[in-house]
């Protein structure tokens, strides 16, 4: 990486563009992927990413520039390339300070643990699959794992570096009877090195995984209408990433694209619910210490029983909307320039039971693994798969039902949430938006939504 | 070193072949908001994919610090990996073929256009947007370019190289009518500058938007159902993988021993053709340097055989069809051959049925395995054969293998995406829809 004294050189010259607001961030990541497949392992990979991004910002004006050739002669090129764009007086950068301590908990980075190890750990899942029924055709089990060292430096004289270490197991099954073929997966993923296998039950997952593709193959086909959907904890957040997290994030609400522009204060849900987005949970697979703009991630109370208190804030949206940044800023890569986005989001625990919530629901849908699902955030639409769903009668689960889609409204669902439970947990995923893919939790107890728009192929005459 | 004395290091490190795919690429991006830049992003990238075989297995590598330590740090792990993998597959590094076809050379250098230019060209774009009947405002205006280029080397003296340069500009209008919101875009892409037309892309945006404005939801039911040439060419692009070598042996299709059988109805016929002039980006080799050709994987019904790369042919005992791609296999032009129907009449015969052109979140509600479906869509009413009023937040759907034995009727409208897939509009016997 380059020395200090020269970044302080390339940022000074990089004000002299009539930029107000100059900041280098460098990048170089590991990443490594291994499958087994039936048993196998069948492939290795691994992918570098490295390279420099400069940004220059004029108020609330920015050019952004990125290469993979971080070095001196082409990071100053590319600050040329971007200089023409601004005409003002220039201002001067604040000295480069010193980096502040980063948590690294990782007890077994991902080059530390020889392939084989790992190798052996994804054969035992993908059998585990394999051998629960002899209807499990396919059984794949892939380990993801990568290490991102960072830097970043601004003319505000932030000099902070920061290392993340991601790992994910991510395994899915196929189950074929007769024509009928259906699929089932699971991915959890944490902030930590190879320990994570040693704290999740992975065993227990693989099993699950086998299970619900096999009771997959005899679910009935979801009957399209509106009714009562029972959403359950983890991963069942995703609606609430999707629905309500995005339209929070400044790149919505600083363009007014929001429903919740101008409600701050106001009431935007029901009174059950309360969340946050965290960049601080332990271990979490969208904990960080610092942002990509080096700022400390923080826990932002987004919703307060029901009342709007916060939005997700980056550095140059903080200046259009005239609010302080939150240590939400976060890109994929050095190829993004940074924005404001989601650590990990999630409804707050409530008091209720989940049994009983099934109890009292007299006839609606139990989606109790959700799939994906994406929202539009001008409009406020947002479409969810679940991906393993039963229907309630008369406050029990009866009937497996498959290809469950829920639609609706952001601003709807929130006020149609009438119960929450107390049994708080968290799923992962990888959140797509502007600054490209990045690792987020999402999270919620079980809650259950009064009606919803449930579409499906079944009950055909 | 040099890439050459690369390939020359790894031969002495023991493996027994590798190859490099280097690939650069160059972009100005430009977008506009209320009349002021918002981004300006040059990127300037040059990747290094390493394929190499150790002891007869495969393994991969991509790498932007290109170093000659990272280099040596890699090439080791790539051994280190190798020795663990355990299956026993064909592990190919490509001599070449006899002869690759001719492609088009598109190599307009955009960067000769100056950057004044083309911020008023999009300047211009949302301007022409904004303030018009029912546009609330215009999110987003782009101007993209890229220059693009690839060079495939490797051990065994293959040395394949190919640019191609392009740019593309779309605005992102949003729409209103009392509570209903819209956004619509239309996205122009082109080989020349000279090929943006303001008034052109705006009137286009324009139409899209203020069409899908007043919707409203559907009964829930069985419903006539016809996607728009846009939107089956969507859906062919989410189930091409059920037609690679690579989910045949994987048991990941359901087509798996179905080759030479009856799939789907004798009007649905599905060619894959590298060099159709219609598409917006034509190739002579693949990933792994095998030369492209046109062939149909479904021919009137039939399932003729599956796209192969290098491993997958050798598995099936046949000849690799040029479809590698990223470690993958995919299509490279796919599409459904149009017929000569005109579109009005091809929903004239359809009473009460919905014209499909907005299909959201195909990443999340397509299972390619068992070939169901279930997606947020929008468009309009069909009525007494006529295309009436917008229809919003339905949820179509269905089940692909029963879907391509249920087409009542196939237009002449064959468009490509910006994918890799084409297709002319398609009318479905009937298809449930969740609505009200």
């Amino acid at each position: 990486m380059l020395e200090k004294a020269t970044l302080q050189t390339l940022i000074e010259e990089a004000l002299e563009t009539g930029a107000d607001f100059a900041e280098i961030f460098l990048e170089n990541t590991n990443q490594s992927v291994i499958r087994v497949t039936s048993g196998e392992v069948t492939n290795i990979s691994r992918n570098n990413v490295s390279g420099a991004g400069i940004r220059l910002i004029q108020g609330v004006d920015e050019v952004y520039g990125y290469t993979n050739k971080a070095d001196e002669t082409s990071i100053r090129n590319i600050i040329h390339n971007l200089r023409a764009t601004y005409q003002s007086e220039q201002v001067k950068a604040t000295p480069l300070g010193e980096a502040k301590p980063y948590v690294h908990n990782a007890k077994r980075p991902m080059d530390s643990v020889p392939v084989k190890e790992k190798t052996d750990v994804l054969v035992r899942l993908s059998n585990i699959m394999s051998q629960h029924d002899e209807r499990i055709v396919q059984s794949i089990a892939q380990l993801i794992e990568w290490e991102q060292d960072i830097l970043v430096v601004n003319s505000h004289g932030t000099y902070q570096d920061d290392k993340r270490t991601y790992i994910r197991a991510v395994m899915m099954a196929v189950a074929k009877d007769g024509n009928v073929m259906q699929e089932a997966y699971e991915g959890p993923g944490r902030f930590m090195g190879f320990e994570m296998v040693e704290e999740i039950d992975l065993d227990a997952l693989a099993k699950d995984v086998a299970i619900s593709a096999i009771n997959l193959l005899t679910a009935e086909d979801m009957v399209s209408q509106v009714m009562p959907v029972v959403i359950h904890n983890g991963f069942g957040g995703v609606i609430f990433h999707e629905a309500c997290g995005h339209p929070l994030e400044a790149t919505a609400v600083a363009k007014g694209l929001s429903p919740f522009v101008g409600k701050m204060g106001e009431k935007i849900a029901s009174d059950v619910v309360t969340a946050y987005d965290d960049g601080n949970v332990e271990g979490a697979w969208g904990r960080l210490s610092y942002d990509d703009e080096g700022r400390p991630t923080q826990k932002n109370l987004l919703i307060e029983n029901g009342v709007l208190k916060g939005y997700l804030i980056d550095y140059r949206n903080s200046r259009k909307m005239k609010m302080d940044p939150t240590g939400s800023a976060r890109r994929q890569s050095y190829k993004f320039s940074p924005t404001s986005r989601m650590n990990s989001t999630y409804i707050a625990a409530g008091k209720d039971k989940y049994e009983d919530i099934i109890k009292d629901t007299k006839y609606g849908l139990f989606a109790k693994k959700m799939g994906g699902g994406t929202v539009q955030p001008a409009t406020g639409e947002f479409n969810f798969a679940v991906q393993e769903g039963y229907l309630i009668e008369d406050g029990k689960l009866t009937k497996p039902v498959r290809g469950a889609m829920l639609i609706g409204h952001g601003k709807d669902i929130l006020f149609k949430i009438d119960r929450v439970a107390d049994n708080l947990t968290f799923g992962q995923g990888m959140c797509g938006s502007l600054s490209g893919s990045i690792p987020t939790d999402v999270g919620q107890p079980t809650i259950r939504v009064q009606s919803l728009t449930v579409g499906g192929g079944g009950g055909k005459a | 070193m040099n890439y050459t004395q690369w390939l020359e290091e790894a031969k002495r490190k023991g493996f027994d072949d590798i190859e490099f795919f280097i690939s650069g690429s160059k972009t100005t991006k430009i977008s506009v908001y209320e009349g002021k830049v918002d981004q300006n992003v040059q990127s300037d990238v040059v990747s290094l994919s390493i394929r190499a075989v150790y002891q007869k297995k495969l393994v991969t590598a991509k790498l932007e610090n290109l170093s000659d330590e990272t280099m040596h740090l890699t090439l080791d792990a790539l051994i280190e990996n190798a020795q663990a993998i355990t299956a026993e597959e064909p592990a190919i590094i490509y001599e070449g073929s006899a002869s690759y076809p001719e492609v088009p050379v598109e190599d307009f250098d955009f960067s000769t256009i100056p950057t004044e230019d083309k911020i008023k060209l999009v300047q211009d774009l949302e301007a022409s947007i904004n303030g018009q009947e029912f546009v609330k405002q215009v999110q987003t205006t782009i101007y993209q370019e890229n220059e693009n280029s690839t060079q495939i080397l490797n051990s065994k003296g293959l040395n394949l190289a190919h640019k191609n340069t392009f740019a593309y500009v779309y605005a992102v209008g949003v729409f209103e009518k009392g509570e209903d919101i819209k956004t619509a875009y239309d996205i122009k892409i082109a080989k020349q500058y000279n090929e943006f037309n303001v008034s052109e892309m705006a009137q286009k945006t324009l139409e899209k938007g203020r069409a899908k404005l007043g919707g409203t939801s559907l009964k829930s039911g069985a419903y006539p159902v016809v996607f728009s040439n846009d939107m089956f060419a969507d859906i062919l692009g989410v189930y091409s993988s059920i037609f690679t070598g690579e989910a045949a042996y994987r048991n990941l299709t359901a087509l798996k021993d179905k080759v030479g059988e009856k799939i789907a109805l004798e009007s649905f016929t599905l060619i894959d053709d590298p060099l159709h002039p219609d598409a917006y980006f034509q190739s002579a080799f693949d990933d792994e340097g095998v030369a492209c050709h046109a062939f149909s994987l479904v021919d009137q019904g039939v399932f003729k055989g599956w796209m192969h790369n290098l491993k997958t042919a050798m598995i099936f005992n046949e000849e690799p069809t040029g479809h590698a791609s990223g470690g993958g296999i995919r299509p490279t032009n796919l599409y459904l051959k149009p017929t000569d129907v005109a579109f009005e009449d091809l929903i004239q015969p359809i009473q009460d049925g919905v014209y499909i052109t907005d299909l959201v979140g195909l990443h999340a509600g397509v299972k390619t395995v068992s070939g169901d479906f279930s997606l947020q869509a929008g468009g309009f009413r069909i009525e007494n054969g006529k295309v009436t009023t917008p229809v919003k937040m339905i949820v179509v759907s269905g089940n692909f293998f029963t879907m391509i034995n249920a087409i009542e009727g196939i237009g002449s409208d064959l468009k490509f995406g910006l994918g890799s897939t084409g297709s002319p509009s398609v009318y479905i016997k009937e298809l449930m829809i969740g609505g009200e």
